[in-house]
């Protein structure tokens, strides 16, 4: 049987959505063919109850109260899930595609002589013993990825609008022994520091992304973006002339040299619709709204309003308005 | 400060990744340096201008046809090339097996102070080399690093991360990857280019014997095409939207 385990990500004792769904993910497929178990791993002291009602299906979940573990320190983190994945004897290694997974997934894979596919969008029916399929070349082809040895490591991008097929099941907390001598803390030459920004959304967690183009005119035209989005409980986002211009920061880019995201419904403003900006977009439901009747973005968007998005953003959060008004 | 930068070779974003007979053609690609490493340089090089001595090294793994890459990062800066051909890599692990086998031959004793990578390729986005690297070399990384001070002492470097900052204080020998925002890479002068040719590209070739640990297989054109509902106003939108779908 096929032990598959879930690297439950904490930044600030809170635990990523990200995470929390790749582990619902997970059991849906297991639900649906059963051929593994799940296990949980989670590092730092982060509040085991904020867990209760999200988690599905059965399994363990390892977790150390250490305070060390708080802060992420790569050689601490890789050490500790190289020593819990060798314990519990597990095939594979899944994490969701964060800033710390990216840096820390290809360390473990060196470490565990396993194989390694980053960025894994999901899997299809079978599970992922056949691999998965990717954008490759700024989006212009899909590739099949898979695995060429054993162990396997995953990570997987963000998907907020999968669904959730798998009994509400029950999980074990089993604390790990802290003071095994492997992983006795050592002097690390690193020392770090987070600071996390109030109520900043992150984009690739987002249901509803609302992203403004260069037909935006200027970082004053995004003020109804946030709006929007702020209505919506969505994110705000960019393509690359808007940060290039400096009228929003990087962080929010989407594209092929920003973020990659998987919302469940996009709004597409102001932006023509370069390959290079599709790349960056999952499947979902895409709106454009563009004075050109001929840009690209309507031929891979679902509905479309032709107009100025600044004639357009102001109704069309008066509408969303009246409708959330009636709910 | 001994600086290592390790620069990879990918299509011009710009170029058509096109379809022959169910087959990808790369023919009509016009290949250049990876985005991400021209940060990575740009910082290298900029540490050089900081301190005294220091010299910048830049390694590729890549075909014959990487020679005007390398001499592009040449005159943007980097004083020694080491261009591995004739090693064909298939998946980033091979890539960063020949390259620490490759760095630490270079350096023999003592590594480099600090090597810089690029985030990741564009091409195929997978951001594994610099953390396997520095892994199979045993030092310290921070992968996609949006600022860096280096003193006498130790290194600082900052990142973005999902929602926030993280920043890191280190010793060196560390490795970086770099994130855009960390610099504006420069323009190369005539001056520089032609100051360039005299700087030397060595040329080596490696026999690897690890096997790949992933394959590329399959590729296949990416369809995005449908059908638009163009739609006249603002509220039949958020209908479908609202009532259809049920989205929001």
């Amino acid at each position: 049987m096929n032990h598959y385990l879930v690297f439950l990500e904490q930044r600030g004792g809170v635990v990523k959505q990200a995470s929390i769904e790749l582990w619902n993910m997970l059991q849906t497929y297991a639900a649906r063919h059963g051929a593994f178990v799940l296990s949980g791993l989670l590092l730092g002291s982060a509040d085991l109850q904020q867990l209760d009602g999200k988690l599905y299906g059965d399994g363990s979940i390892f977790y150390t109260n250490d305070s060390r573990s708080d802060g992420y320190n790569l050689e601490h983190y890789a050490r500790f899930i190289a020593e819990t994945f060798t314990q519990q004897a597990c095939t594979a290694l899944f994490f969701a595609e964060t800033v710390l997974s990216k840096e820390l997934t290809p360390k473990l894979s060196i470490r565990l002589s396993a194989s390694l596919l980053s960025g894994v969008p999901q899997f299809d029916q079978s599970g992922c013993d056949s691999g998965a399929r990717r954008a490759v070349y700024s989006g212009a082809a899909l590739a099949l990825m898979q695995s060429a040895c054993s162990p396997k490591i995953y990570t997987v991008s963000s998907f907020p609008s999968f669904e959730v097929h798998a009994p509400k099941g029950q999980r074990e907390f089993i604390a790990l022994d802290q003071n095994r001598p492997s992983l006795r803390y050592e002097l690390l030459s690193v020392a770090s520091q987070l600071v996390m920004c109030q109520g900043a959304k992150d984009l690739t967690e987002a249901d509803i992304i609302v992203a403004g183009g260069r037909g935006m005119g200027g970082a004053d035209g995004f003020v109804l973006l946030e709006r929007l989005a702020e209505l919506l409980g969505g994110a705000v986002g960019a393509s690359r002339p808007v940060v290039d211009e400096g009228w929003r920061p990087h962080s929010e880019q989407i594209g092929q040299t920003g973020k990659i995201v998987a919302p469940a419904l996009y709004f597409a403003c102001g932006i023509s619709g370069s390959v290079q900006h599709l790349a960056g977009i999952g499947a979902c439901t895409l709106v454009a709204l563009n004075t050109d009747r001929y840009a690209p973005i309507f031929e891979v968007a679902d509905y479309g309003i032709v107009g100025d998005v600044h004639c357009i953003l102001p109704k069309l959060i008066d509408a969303v308005k009246d409708v959330l008004k009636k709910k | 400060m001994r600086l290592a930068v390790c620069l990879c070779l990918v299509p011009d974003t710009a170029s058509v990744v096109g379809f022959l007979d169910g087959q990808i053609d790369l023919s009509r690609v016009n290949e250049v340096m990876n985005p991400y490493d021209e940060y990575a340089l740009e910082e290298a090089v900029r540490c050089k201008e900081r301190f005294a001595d220091s010299v910048v090294t830049v390694f590729t793994v890549a075909p014959a046809s990487a020679k005007e890459m390398l001499r592009k990062a040449l005159a943007m800066g980097a004083d020694y090339a080491v261009h591995v051909i004739d090693t064909p890599v298939s998946d980033p692990f091979q890539t960063a097996k020949v390259l620490s086998q490759v760095i630490s031959d270079f350096y023999k004793k003592t590594l480099p102070d600090i090597i810089f990578c690029g985030k990741q390729s564009t091409d195929f986005q997978s951001a594994q080399v610099p953390s396997m690297l520095a892994e199979l070399l045993d030092i310290t990384a921070v992968t996609g690093i949006t600022r860096l001070h280096v003193s006498a002492e130790t290194v600082q470097v900052e990142r973005e991360i999902e929602g926030g900052f993280e920043s890191f204080e280190l010793h060196t020998p560390a490795l970086f990857s770099a994130e855009k925002g960390l610099n504006i890479p420069r323009k190369t002068s005539i001056k520089a280019v032609m100051e360039a040719r005299k700087k030397t590209i060595e040329l080596l070739s490696f026999s690897l014997d690890e096997p790949r640990r992933v394959a590329m297989t399959q590729f296949q054109p990416f369809e995005r095409k449908k059908q638009c509902r163009f739609l006249a106003d603002e509220k039949e939108l958020v209908r479908f939207l609202h009532k259809e779908h049920a989205l929001f």
